[in-house]
């Protein structure tokens, strides 16, 4: 079980509950493949330092969880089929977790 | 007759090694954008002063900070300068 972050950056023009409703699919995908969904944090509505996909803004959501390694990449394939989702960077933060007894 | 150079740099000393709770993290573009010049381009080792390992650990974060688009990769296509041209 490895800590893993993933920063997503959203379109801006995602209704709320669109957002939302990404946001629980993925963190669907990682409960249901043996991971657990550490900490959500939502940055919210941001400039871009670049227009990306000719949006100068953009939504930011932070996940981290702690995962088995494979889940990562299976995440990653999700997240490329969602439309919405304009960038996204997995970032391994520890290589063991302590199992807290949540 | 070569005269010894008088100019006496400034002590340069590591940041990250000095100020040990100091965040070396891509989620931080406010602390990255002293190591990196007006055009976004990354600031030389011998002009800030950072150690070699806090330098190659910094360049994949200013690296991670700009796919992210919380750092501009270069000034020319920042989005200041497009807004003012769209203006």
């Amino acid at each position: 079980m490895r800590k893993f972050e993933t920063l997503l950056l959203l379109s801006p023009e995602l209704s709320a509950d669109a957002r939302a409703a990404l946001i629980d699919g993925f963190k669907g995908i990682v409960e249901r493949e043996g991971g657990k969904v550490l900490h959500e944090d939502n940055w919210g509505m941001r400039d871009l330092a670049y227009p990306v996909k000719k949006q100068m803004r953009g939504w930011y959501i932070r996940l981290e969880y702690a995962a088995p390694g494979a889940l990562v990449a299976e995440l990653e394939r999700n997240i490329r089929i969602a439309e919405g989702v304009f960038k996204f960077l997995s970032v391994k933060l520890a290589d063991s977790v302590e199992e807290v007894a949540a | 007759m070569a005269f010894k150079k008088k100019f006496a740099p400034r002590r340069k000393f590591c940041r990250f090694c000095a100020d040990k709770d100091l965040p070396l993290d891509y989620k931080r573009p406010d602390i990255l954008r002293d190591f990196v010049n007006e055009r976004g381009k990354i600031i030389a080792r011998r002009i800030t002063g950072t150690c070699a390992f806090h330098q190659r650990a910094l360049t994949t974060e200013i690296k991670r900070s700009r796919q992210m688009a919380l750092m501009i990769y270069t000034a020319a296509h920042a989005s200041e300068v497009k807004k003012k041209s769209v203006l």
